[in-house]
């Protein structure tokens, strides 16, 4: 068994516990040099250093909330000349999610993130394309740095441009790509539509796929139709973006890296641990992060430890995929979208009402988002041209917020439920 | 001055009816009717009825996006070329319009073209300058002349 840092991912689960405590403490530290952490902690005197991880218990949790308060620079413990870069969540309404970093945070990320690829089975050998968009996404970059630090050819080939990326396969010798599940399903159509067959026209080797929840089912599906195996990815931003846990060879679960993220799982009711094996919201502490060190942060994501140990010899415990969100966020396309960023938009448009329906459907082999909305009887004007217009203004506004292109549908006055008390408002029909 | 009353529908199963059934019940008749449908799912139902006003407010409170639209409605012989008679004059006067309906008001003799346009004042302005008159609503309603 090949190891991209033996000793670190091999660590017996006493000493990883022990390491873990001493970078706790460490955090904790000097997380009180940020705003948000020294007004948190200081009711507490001098702090003292825990002594037992589980009493990390005690520490109040973080919540997205709070970094939307204390936006954008409350929870930064070093002065900004220190920061080389940033990453933020889409939208313009409210504020954004930000995360800073100082040199040793990319460094550490892309480490992570190369720690992850390897254990994936990539090596120095491959030629990486990642196939997902650059810039203020996470896993543009966060890929790009960990295939650079693993030494492997990388192709930044970005989202989109099926035909073009399959030329860039084949040109290449691309032997790895990282995709959004969905993603792939379409690039099968069109590799059929050109005439060319992935399983024998080209190099490929493995998939990574990630940013988007899928059923064992469908990467079954999705193995089947490239021939070769697919390795799911989980991360997100608020912990750097991917890197956070990565299945081994044996793709029975993904080891979270518990060097760099102290890992918890509480009920999200009573917000008390739950045991191994059981589902409850994953919370996690950043442990080797220092120009933005997050504490017992609640991801909303619902996944649970699996017991056991894995065969691969890592002794880094193992979640399993992602089953829900303990809020109302839905993830479509890789992108992660708020029903309350639709209402936002809605909400600036006068012609139309604040009761809206978003349906996620699979049409033609593909997910997409259709957003309900009603024209006022104030606007109408039995006008076929505003109404077109109207709706590609709609259109346009919600995939500026969200990033995805909706179908916008306008339905008749009060045909949507009024939104009273806790309205259902995403309706999730997907197939896969 | 005659108006069209336009209401917006979804293009689903039974969503048309619920309009006549609403117009049968205030006993208002449909003199023309135009459905136009669009590619997301809605389209625009325009009708020219004896009682637009009626109609429109009977419509809105059954909870219809209903409007009334003002039209121009130009007489027309019922003929072979009748049409073609009175769009030719209508290109002279510089109109364009954005939706048009016909509807024969006397067998063989004849009938009435009404226009929606965009400026409906200006429109009956350069009508008037090359010699067209609007007709009157009644005739549009198929109505008698309110004395």
């Amino acid at each position: 068994m090949e190891f991209w840092e033996k000793e670190l991912e091999t660590l017996p689960q006493d000493k990883l516990t022990r390491l873990q405590l001493d970078r706790l403490n460490l955090v904790i530290q000097s997380a009180v040099r940020s705003p948000y952490y020294r007004s948190l902690f200081s009711g507490n005197g001098d702090l003292e250093s825990l002594r037992d991880i589980r009493e990390v218990n005690g520490i109040p949790f973080t919540t997205k909330q709070h970094l939307r308060d204390h936006f954008p620079y409350g929870f930064l413990t070093l002065p900004r000349k220190e920061l080389i870069r940033l990453h933020s969540s889409s939208g313009t309404t409210g504020n954004p999610t930000v995360v800073f970093h100082n040199r040793h945070d990319i460094d550490s990320w892309s480490n992570l993130m190369a720690r992850s690829l390897f254990c994936a089975g990539v090596r120095d050998t491959d030629v990486f394309q990642n196939i997902v968009g650059y810039g203020l996404f996470t896993g543009g970059l966060g890929f790009q740095y960990g295939i650079e630090r693993l030494g492997a050819l990388s192709i930044p080939a970005g989202a989109g441009n099926s035909a073009r990326q399959i030329k860039l396969m084949r040109d290449y010798g691309t032997t790895v790509i990282h995709a959004i599940p969905s993603y792939l399903a379409r690039l099968y159509d069109v590799f059929l539509a050109e005439g060319v067959n992935p399983r024998t026209d080209t190099e490929l080797r493995m998939l990574i796929i990630g940013a988007e929840p899928h059923t064992e089912a469908q990467r079954q599906r999705i193995q089947e139709m490239f021939g070769v195996k697919a390795y799911n990815s989980f991360g997100l931003s608020e912990m750097n973006g991917p890197g956070v846990a990565f299945e081994c060879e044996y793709q029975n679960g993904l080891h979270i890296w518990e060097d760099a993220f102290l890992v918890e799982i509480v009920d999200p009711e009573t917000l008390e641990p739950v045991p191994d094996g059981e589902y409850g919201e994953l919370v996690m502490t950043t442990l080797d992060r220092q120009a933005m060190p997050l504490i017992r942060y609640r991801t909303r994501d619902i996944t649970r430890i699996l017991p056991g140990i894995c065969p691969c010899g890592r002794t880094h415990r193992r979640i399993d995929r992602i089953t829900g969100r303990t809020d109302d966020m839905f993830i479509i396309k890789g992108c992660n979208i708020y029903p309350m960023q639709v209402e936002g938009i809605l909400l600036r448009v006068a012609e139309v009402g604040s009761d809206y329906v978003i349906r996620l459907e699979t049409i033609d082999d593909q997910d997409e988002m259709i957003v309900e909305v009603e024209v006022k009887k104030d606007w109408f004007r039995g006008d076929l041209l505003f109404l077109d217009q109207l709706q590609k203004r709609l259109t346009h506004m919600i995939r500026d917020e969200v990033l995805v292109t909706p179908r916008v549908k306008l339905v008749e006055p009060g045909s949507i439920p009024k939104g009273e008390g806790k309205a259902v408002r995403v309706f999730d029909n997907r197939q896969n | 001055m005659a108006y069209q009353v336009s209401v917006f529908l979804e293009n689903k199963i039974g969503h048309f009816a619920r309009v006549t059934r609403v117009l049968k019940d205030i006993s208002v008749n449909i003199r023309t009717m135009t459905l136009t449908n669009t590619a997301n799912g809605w389209g625009i139902l325009n009708l020219l009825v004896s009682d637009p006003e009626k109609a429109c407010e009977s419509l809105a409170e059954q909870g219809f996006s209903v409007a009334l639209r003002e039209v121009i409605a130009l007489r027309m012989v019922d003929r072979p070329g009748g049409l073609d008679e009175l769009l030719v004059k209508i290109a002279g006067a510089g109109i364009s319009f954005d939706n048009a309906v016909g509807r024969i008001t006397d067998e063989g003799k004849s009938a009435i073209l009404v226009l929606d346009v965009k400026d409906p004042s200006e429109a009956r302005e350069k009508l008037k300058a090359v010699g067209i008159n609007e007709l009157e609503s009644h005739i549009v309603y198929g109505i008698p002349e309110k004395t």
